[in-house]
């Protein structure tokens, strides 16, 4: 039976977002939220693991207490658990903190067999958090993977490489980022989102996890953005060519044999 | 036994008022939503009038996310290069703040939560299925093949009564049941509406128009201000659009938009969100069976919208319906019984409320409505009466009687038909 986990994020809808021309920042207020997309395709990974050999997921989150329904929508789908990491010293946190308060999550819950994730977040596009989960945890790692089996004790990984195919066979523990599109994800069902809707999720705070203020939230990251700059839609000027123009195009058209 | 004691499809007016009056009394209940967050897919023309909101919410004024409190009403027509309005303002409006403006992907969420701090079990992002039925009997809902049962199943699905056609609960719309509205919402600054508008801080004006701009066609407008944007946007019976299918909605909405008493309004603003929706306009004609073993319906999908030509509301209809539906299932769980003979209780309910006595008083209302001439000869004749008497052209002056008489005559008026008209608008609006 495998131990799974699955690292999501709650992002806004990036349809919504807007740059602020003053601040020079993103504009989330009135954008939906909803689980990063490839963040379901990781978790639809696990889920065709689980209906092949069986075994549990949990999925993982860090943010705001608002993000529990984006668990709530996985264990619709099929997850088993959702774990909240959630706390006021983890707020602000770049992707160093992000990678290594989500490892040092795992290993409070014991460890997993496997550990997925989105490729990267439609919010910040980094991709750091897989690599940085299992750097931080001394697991196996693959990136960028379009297909995940099992064959004991081995996974076997299809990464995609731009253009071909990469199979890699690797042990346990491991942890594997998913592409957006990977696989086609499933529908959460009504029974299993009353079901998760009355379980809920379990909170884990930093009195759980007892990390190094300096190394969480704001304090610990090394990122600092000094400025962003938003580009103006360049000016495009209509053309109104004369027939002459216009004859001389079509002369060198039919010169050139597009058109007879 | 059952799942629930209540199963609620659709988390709208209807729905969450349902939810809350039959959680309140502790009964268990199952609100299941299409959209994440619950109720973010609905859509309206934008005014509510709350005052059977405060029998369940006694709070709401202060709590929900209301835009302006309307304190001034406009009604009239718009003809293409006039616009004749009645503009009501008044401290009656002022002193009672029944009537807001609400932009419901943000009130239906509230509500639903509403819902949920009442104790019943909210579900977003689930578009159920089908209804199950065993013995002629709703007994739940069915989805991805699992069945979830209820004793009762509240159907407060919206317009487009899916669930309640293919159970065979309803028949299938017809257009003429049908409008279609399609609201754009504007951005523009508070400072700016409240200038433009001549309003104080979150007070707020709705009109309402008979557009006699666009030849035969039917069509009504709407123009509310929100706390810091304008939802605007036409009302056209479904039949117009099919009679006239060159004209396409989007292009009703522009000609409305730039009208000239319009479109200086919403200068500046920028088209923040649009969206259209079907409104049940059949009258009583068109609302269904109400209740029957293990169900009743709820709200839009019942046909509770109401629509005289002057006002057109429909969000109350569907919080009293809703309150009057929870009410009927809480007492048939203290009777344990959820027969069609108990659920009764509904009809008889609605019967004693304005949902039903409106829709029966105004049963013939389509023949002021419908009426072709209220959207062509009608504003022409009063724009022409206006012109003659409040525009000075250095000519001899001339009665009413004459003014009306000559126009009359221009436009091919028969006296009688216009006696009748007259006769219609008097005896049934």
């Amino acid at each position: 039976m495998l131990k799974m986990a699955v690292m999501i994020k709650q992002v806004p809808d990036s349809q919504d977002i807007t740059i602020d021309p003053v601040t020079k920042t993103l504009n989330r207020s009135q954008a939906r939220n909803v689980v990063n997309p490839p963040d379901l395709n990781a978790l639809e990974a696990a889920l065709l693991l689980k209906d092949k050999h069986g075994g549990e997921i949990t999925v993982i989150t860090m943010g705001p207490p608002m993000a529990d329904v984006a668990l709530l929508e996985c264990m619709g789908r099929g997850a088993d658990k959702g774990i909240l990491v959630t706390d006021r010293f983890f707020a602000g946190a770049d992707t160093w903190p992000t990678s290594f308060t989500l490892a040092s999550t795992a290993d409070y819950l014991g460890g997993f067999d496997i550990i997925f994730c989105g490729e990267e977040t439609t919010d910040s596009s980094t991709g750091h958090v897989g690599p940085g989960i299992a750097e931080f945890l001394g697991y196996q790692q693959a990136t960028y993977a379009n297909k995940v089996e099992y064959e004991e004790p081995y996974f076997i990984v299809e990464r995609d490489i731009e253009g071909a195919t990469e199979t890699l066979k690797i042990g346990k523990p491991a942890v594997v980022t998913i592409t957006l599109n990977a696989n086609v994800t499933r529908r959460p069902t009504l029974k299993k989102k009353i079901e998760a809707y009355k379980k809920g999720v379990t909170l884990v705070t930093n009195k759980e996890l007892n990390l190094d203020p300096n190394c969480i939230g704001l304090k610990g990251s090394p990122t600092i953005v000094k400025d962003m700059k938003t580009v103006a839609d360049p000016v495009k000027t209509p053309v109104k060519p004369s027939i002459e123009e216009l004859d001389k195009v079509v002369s060198v058209l039919v010169e050139k044999g597009v058109v007879k | 036994m059952p799942d629930y004691d209540a199963i609620v499809v659709g988390a709208g007016n209807a729905g969450s008022a349902a939810a809350i009056t039959m959680a309140s009394k502790g009964l268990n209940v199952l609100l299941v939503d299409r959209a994440d967050p619950p109720g973010a897919k609905n859509l309206s023309g934008g005014v509510l009038w709350g005052n059977d909101l405060s029998q369940i919410l006694p709070k709401w004024q202060s709590e929900a996310p209301l835009e302006r409190f309307i304190d001034n009403k406009k009604i009239g027509f718009l003809t293409e290069k006039s616009s004749i309005t009645i503009d009501f303002k008044t401290k009656y409006f002022d002193e009672n703040k029944v009537g807001h403006t609400v932009l419901r992907a943000k009130f239906d969420p509230w509500m639903a939560k509403k819902a949920k701090e009442a104790g019943a079990l909210v579900i977003p992002g689930i578009t159920v299925d089908s209804l199950a039925i065993k013995d002629r009997t709703v007994i739940g809902v069915q989805e991805s093949g699992d069945t979830i049962t209820a004793n009762m199943v509240l159907l407060a699905e919206g317009v487009n009564p899916r669930l309640s056609i293919e159970a065979g609960l309803r028949k299938p719309l017809q257009d003429r049941e049908l409008s279609v509205g399609v609201k754009e919402i504007i951005k523009l600054s508070p400072q700016k509406i409240e200038d433009r508008f001549n309003l104080s801080e979150g007070s707020g004006m709705a009109s309402e128009y008979i557009l006699g701009n666009l030849g035969e066609l039917n069509i009504g407008a709407f123009f509310y201000t929100n706390k810091d944007s304008i939802s605007l946007g036409i009302v056209s019976p479904m039949e117009e659009l099919r009679k006239n299918g060159v004209t396409h909605t989007y292009d009703l909405i522009e000609m409305f938009k730039e009208h000239p008493s319009i479109a200086p309004l919403i200068e500046g603003g920028t088209v923040a969100e649009y969206g259209a929706h079907l409104i049940p306009e059949g009258g009583i004609e068109s609302v269904p069976q109400l209740y029957g073993n293990g169900y009743m319906i709820l709200g839009d999908a019942a046909g509770f919208a109401f629509s005289n030509g002057l006002v057109l509301q429909g969000m109350n209809y569907a919080i009293l319906s809703g309150i009057m539906a929870g009410e009927t299932a809480v007492r048939a769980k203290s009777m344990n019984d959820y027969s069609a003979k108990s659920l009764s209780e509904y009809e008889k309910k609605l019967n004693n409320t304005y949902v039903l006595k409106d829709l029966k008083t105004f049963k013939d209302i389509r023949k002021v409505t419908g009426n072709p001439k209220m959207y062509t000869v009608y504003p022409q004749l009063l724009e022409g009466i206006l012109l003659e008497t409040l525009w000075e052209r250095g000519q001899p002056k001339k009665k009413v009687r004459d003014i009306l008489s000559e126009a009359a005559g221009k436009m091919n008026m028969s006296k009688v038909k216009t006696l009748t008209d007259f006769y219609n608008i008097y005896r049934r609006m």
